[in-house]
């Protein structure tokens, strides 16, 4: 079991004949991943690497059963990228592209309210489930099946993280990057509800940073969650001073200012472990005994 | 990006917004040909364009600028040369500027307005909901302490992207300012012209803080501040042209040239360079419970150009503040062995005269690490994060 991919999920890629996506679609077929269609307009009708290419998301879907998405398309084509596959109904869309224009998120997030698709990124690493699924683009052979669920809000302490699971001893039922900028498709809580549901996923890492009260809303979701699974946590930006900036509106928001000391305390309430370097993460996983229940 | 008061009040006006008379001057002279042309008898109000708020109740820090702030009211034509001249190449320190400081390089003369009420209104991101949020106080002083201690005393008004303000929030606006009934059609204007101008332009912080109202029921944005989204820039060439080099650091600017992150903090001297500013802060942490700070990063995210990373290593190497540095990269999209051969290309044309500890992980980490091994630089090689900055605290304290 895992969460949102798994080796059965039929993957298409939107924008498939970019040169950073054929190095990473190849990656992604040798460690299993089903991909069974290529979205590029004007080049419908063609084979890419062995894989259909569709002009159209709902033409790939139509042929192919695909219900999942990975997007290599550049950051201002994002929009139009994300319509097309909350149009085709996938289930799970990956956007790997930064630089996307914030105007351009909240158009996206109104489009995937109330839909059937969700999005993760963008500027993220993607969705991995080791050994089965790869929608995006980890580093290769850091990655074993396990117990463990990760959710990062920083991309490259994602890859930290799993390091730490395998210090662990542990390998990962799914990882997540929920992607570095000021507004990304799913936050913490959604993903925190699906590793609950999930049988194989015996504890979870939570890798949150400074900005916003992802955090936060990470922390009173577990609060109000019935058997709760151990989440262990890290915090990212605790030594670092705010950035001197213009203007109040970006502190009136927040209601104050909040530092990673106010995000790691409002976890710990909700009984979260917490920890305050990125390298205790492996004992206080050992410290669970996962592998001798 | 940011950009003056001067530049966003013109963008404002553009939108339907009142501003008052005013102009630009980078000299003593030209500040008094200024003023006579803005306004023949004054009152006059002389305003350091930096890119910050609290100016007012900033200081200088050169003596010759004497003790009032960034922000001064003249009657006097004769006292319009002086002033100028006190505050014009002077530095200006604000709660909002660090303390370093602002070099003011020229100053907004503007004509004085007789303001009966006034308030702050700002349009921000709220990246939780997410949408467009618009903040109202009568308080234009001590925001965060408002925000943290009494945030019902500011209303906030979730608006959608394309719609224009709606009769019961302009109600609710009236009645919560308790405005008199003739600032109805003013402030609808006023209210609608910063969400028009926020959207077209990608703006991500609009600020104006105060706005006046004069006796008549006029409004008029007695200052302006806007924040535009880098990852849009793209669609709005001439907001770029606004861009005031003299506003960064140079090296910030150099990293942005290379398409990095630079950051600099006030204490320490680790100077760290990572790819991903997540990774930055992790390091921070670490060196924070083991009482060192980080005195700047360079994150090169996911560059994928030899020549580019060794010009941005030379940023950290040439930093006279850095003692020791940390090279921590966890290669995805970037490959471990270009970062090596950067590191090889900066160090041979600026030398290597401080402790370099390097940790690679993932993408061609082994490859990487036998490019360093060859090189004959005394590099230190860890495995992880934590034993990187153990090592480098080391051989810091060696090095003293």
């Amino acid at each position: 079991m895992s969460i949102l991919v798994n080796k059965r999920t039929k993957v298409l890629v939107q924008g498939i004949t970019g040169m950073q996506a054929s190095f990473h679609v190849k990656r992604s077929m040798a460690v299993g991943t089903q991909i069974v269609a290529g979205v590029s307009p004007q080049r419908g009708g063609t084979k890419y690497g062995g894989v259909p290419v569709f002009n159209t998301v709902k033409e790939a879907v139509d042929a192919t059963g695909a219900s999942a998405s990975v997007m290599f398309v550049p950051a201002r084509f994002v929009k139009d990228a994300v319509k097309e596959a909350v149009e085709a109904e996938l289930s799970v869309a990956v956007t790997i592209a930064y630089g996307v224009p914030i105007r351009d998120m909240l158009e996206i997030k109104a489009m995937l309210k109330g839909s059937k698709t969700i999005l993760i990124g963008p500027n993220t690493p993607g969705i991995i489930t080791p050994g089965e699924a790869c929608l995006g683009i980890f580093p290769e052979n850091i990655h074993r099946p396990g117990n463990i669920g990760v959710i990062s809000r920083s991309s490259t302490l994602t890859y930290e993280a799993v390091l730490e699971t395998d210090r662990a001893g542990c390998g990962q039922s799914t990882v997540i990057g929920l992607g570095d900028d000021i507004i990304v498709g799913t936050d913490f809580v959604e993903l925190l509800k699906r590793f609950h549901q999930d049988e194989k996923t015996k504890a979870i890492v939570l890798l949150g940073k400074l900005g916003g009260t992802f955090e936060e809303a990470a922390a009173e979701c577990y609060q109000r969650l019935p058997n709760k699974k151990p989440v262990i946590s890290y915090v990212a930006g605790t030594a670092v001073p705010f950035d001197y900036k213009m203007g109040y509106a970006g502190d009136i928001i927040t209601r104050g200012r909040i530092t990673a000391e106010d995000k790691k305390q409002a976890m710990r309430r909700s009984g979260i472990i917490v920890v305050d370097s990125i390298n205790e993460i492996h004992q206080r996983l050992q410290a669970l005994n996962l592998n001798s229940q | 990006m940011n950009i003056h008061e001067y530049q966003a009040k013109q963008i404002l006006n553009r939108y339907g917004i009142n501003i008052l008379k005013g102009g630009i001057a980078y000299t003593p002279g030209e500040a008094k040909r200024v003023a006579q042309r803005v306004s023949p008898r004054g009152p006059w109000v002389l305003k350091a364009q930096i890119q910050s708020g609290a100016r007012a109740e900033g200081h200088f820090v050169e003596k010759r600028a004497g003790k009032e702030g960034g922000i001064r009211f003249l009657t006097g034509r004769k006292d319009i040369f002086e002033e100028a001249q006190k505050m014009l190449g002077a530095t200006l320190i604000t709660k909002q500027t660090g303390a370093k400081g602002k070099l003011v390089s020229k100053i907004y003369i503007e004509e004085y307005f007789p303001a009966e009420k006034t308030f702050y209104a700002s349009l921000v991101i709220d990246r939780m909901i997410p949408c467009v949020t618009l903040l109202i106080t009568a308080s234009t002083t001590n925001m965060i302490d408002l925000a943290v201690n009494n945030p019902e005393k500011i209303l906030r008004i979730n608006l959608g992207l394309n719609d224009k303000i709606r009769t019961e929030q302009l109600s609710q606006i009236m009645d919560f300012l308790k405005l008199e009934e003739k600032c109805r059609k003013g402030l609808k204007k006023f209210i609608n012209g910063m969400h028009r101008a926020f959207m077209d332009l990608d703006a991500i912080m609009m600020e104006i803080n105060p706005v006046g109202i004069d006796a008549k029921g006029e409004l008029v944005a007695l200052d302006a501040k806007i924040s535009f989204d880098d990852n849009a820039l793209f669609r709005h060439p001439d907001i770029v042209q606004l861009h005031d080099d003299y506003e960064d650091d140079d090296r910030v600017l150099k990293a942005a040239k290379y398409g990095f992150q630079y950051q600099d903090f006030d204490d320490g001297s680790v100077g760290c360079i990572v790819n991903g500013d997540g990774l930055a802060l992790s390091i921070a942490d670490m060196l924070h419970n083991k009482a060192e700070q980080m005195a700047c990063f360079l994150n090169v995210k996911g560059g994928v150009d030899k020549d580019k990373i060794s010009a941005g290593i030379k940023i950290i190497m040439t930093n006279p503040r850095v003692e020791g540095i940390l090279i921590d990269i966890l290669g995805g999209f970037l490959r471990c062995n270009l970062v090596a051969d950067g590191i090889i290309a900066a160090a041979s044309e600026v030398g290597l005269n401080v402790p370099l500890v390097v940790r690679f992980e993932g993408t061609n980490k082994d490859e990487a690490q036998e490019i360093l091994n060859n090189s004959g630089l005394p590099v230190i090689m860890a495995e992880t994060t934590e034993e990187s900055v153990n090592k480098l605290l080391k051989a810091m304290e060696e090095s003293d």
